[in-house]
């Protein structure tokens, strides 16, 4: 379980988390949303331990990891996959290096079981017919679900994902979203995710977290959170019609 | 958007804290456990690929002006049997590698500042160090050991290609022939002087690379900041390689190693 407790951070004069409270409910989708530029990655990059908090406490099953010295630090984050935005695959290697390079990079295994291992998060993600290509050549949606792979190639625990269908179409936002819950339901993740996708958040999510002015101001179950009258419906669904009808249409 | 005075300050003021954290980290991590061999390989490679071109099209330069200064001044004076000699001191003492530095500074410097900056700003390198990968040894630390020996090697050919170049030059604009031009070349050449500037090339390879990985590694922002970054470290590696010719020709004049 994931228990955050008055985050605060900061860049400069930029309050960006003002005591933020979130739980992560283990083998559960949690999304949190909010529009752009609200603090979503900020959060991410705080409970994985790459961006130190100003104040506050992460507790990741038990351990605080704004407190815990390299050693520690890096035992808790290998308990945690990263898709990270736009899927961060590192240009100068092919799918297959991308995916096998964690296992490779630490001689975790023998050649024989990486190229095992990689082609079957390769085939969880229906991308084992495009080992030899290179990110650069893939579509945004392929690019996306490589780095899926290559998050799970170390069996994390935990998976976040940082907008995983931002800048994707219909179909590939369906595919990527698809696979999410695949992996979800068949391997018990427990996954915390960051969007302002609203179909998404309908499809995957258990429970839905609200984050504005650098707060979690609600916390619902999904079926309570599509219901007229809950918080996270207000705010995300029935502003937008309200700022419509403001400008007269 | 009109850009206020003390924002231009500030971005510098970052540029140069970025170098000087880069210098903790990389001295901290150079002696850490896993040692990136197979990188440091990839790194040499590339280097010498791309700098190679652009630093041989400067030693041709270099024996274009050698060669109308020498040649100019030999015919005024009367002096073309010391032309070779000042000519191949000069190239191997100065000019060789100051123009290899900043040729490098420019070429690969500035390529490693804009591809490891990229790489912060598409998150590769947080994947990295979510994959309990650090990025300054697997990153930067290859691309400065691979600097380190890059540089006087192509600081070498650069001296073969200039004097070379020079003598092609002369024949061509003032006749001097060969045999007049390598009569008295060597003379004063002693080994300390070559030593030297291979050292010389290496050091400036060494704070040319770190600088520009410091630059990118600590880079936030967008495509505009990258460039703005850019910039920095090609004018911030340019002085550099200004100065650290500057240290070594004091060194030189006050122990006597390369004087002749
Ligand atoms: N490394 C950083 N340095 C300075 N400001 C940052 C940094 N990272 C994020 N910010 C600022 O924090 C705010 C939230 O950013 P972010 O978490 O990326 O938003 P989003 O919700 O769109 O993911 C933004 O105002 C951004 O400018
Ligand atoms: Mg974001």
């Amino acid at each position: 379980m994931i228990e955050v407790k008055n985050l605060y951070k900061s860049f400069g004069e930029n309050d960006v988390l003002k005591g933020l409270y979130l739980t992560v409910e283990e083998r559960k989708a949690t999304v949190v949303i909010g529009r752009s530029g609200i603090g979503k990655s900020v959060l991410l990059r705080c409970i994985s331990g790459l961006l130190r908090p100003d104040s506050g406490e992460i507790f990741i099953d038990g351990d605080d990891i704004t407190k815990a010295s390299r050693a520690k630090l890096l035992k808790i984050r290998s308990k945690i996959g990263m898709l990270f935005q736009e899927g961060a695959l590192f240009d100068s290697l092919t799918v297959f290096e991308n995916v096998a390079f964690p296992l490779a990079y630490h001689q975790l295994y023998s050649e024989v079981e990486i190229e095992r291992k990689v082609m079957k998060y390769l085939e969880i993600v229906e991308m084992e017919k495009f080992v030899d290509a290179y990110p650069g050549e893939l579509s945004g949606g392929m690019r996306r679900k490589v780095a899926i792979a290559r998050a799970m190639i170390l069996e994390p625990k935990y998976l976040f994902y940082d907008e995983p269908t931002s800048g994707l179409d219909p179909y590939s936002s369906a595919v990527v979203e698809i696979m999410i819950k695949k992996l979800q339901s068949e391997l018990n993740i427990t996954s915390l995710i960051v969007t302002h996708d609203i179909e998404l958040t309908r499809f995957i999510a258990d429970y839905i977290a609200l984050l504005e002015n650098g707060k979690i101001t609600a916390m619902e179950s999904r079926d309570m959170a599509f219901t007229e009258d809950s918080l996270v419906y207000e705010h995300f669904i029935k502003r937008r019609e309200r700022i419509r009808a403001e400008n007269g249409y | 958007m009109p850009v206020k005075k003390n924002e231009a300050a500030n971005e510098w003021l970052y540029a140069g804290k970025s170098i000087i954290f880069m210098y903790g980290s990389f001295s901290y991590w150079l002696f850490k456990d896993m040692f990136p061999y197979r990188q440091l390989g990839e790194q040499f490679i590339r280097t010498m690929l791309e700098g190679f071109a652009t630093i041989m099209v400067g030693a041709v330069v270099q024996g274009l002006f050698l060669a109308w200064l020498g040649g100019y001044y030999g015919d005024r004076f009367g002096a073309y049997i010391w032309i070779g000699t000042a000519t191949t001191f000069s190239i191997f003492r100065e000019t060789s590698v100051l123009m290899a530095g900043i040729l490098f500074a420019a070429r690969v410097g500035t390529a490693f500042t804009v591809e490891i900056g990229s790489m912060s700003m598409s998150g590769q390198l947080d994947a990295l160090r979510l994959m309990a990968v650090e990025p300054t040894q697997h990153i930067v630390i290859p691309r400065v050991l691979a600097s380190v020996i890059t540089l006087p090697i192509l600081k070498a050919f650069s001296d073969g290609l200039a004097i070379f170049s020079t003598m092609v030059f002369l024949k061509m604009w003032f006749g001097v022939s060969f045999p007049i031009f390598l009569e008295h070349a060597f003379e004063f050449l002693k080994p300390s002087i070559i030593t030297l500037s291979l050292i010389k090339a290496g050091i400036m390879g060494f704070f040319v690379a770190l600088n520009a990985c410091g630059l990118g590694y600590y880079f936030t922002g967008g495509a505009v900041e990258l460039g703005k970054t850019t910039t920095k470290s090609t004018v911030i590696n340019f002085l550099y390689v200004m100065i650290i010719d500057l240290i070594f020709g004091i060194i030189v004049e006050l122990t006597g190693w390369g004087t002749v």
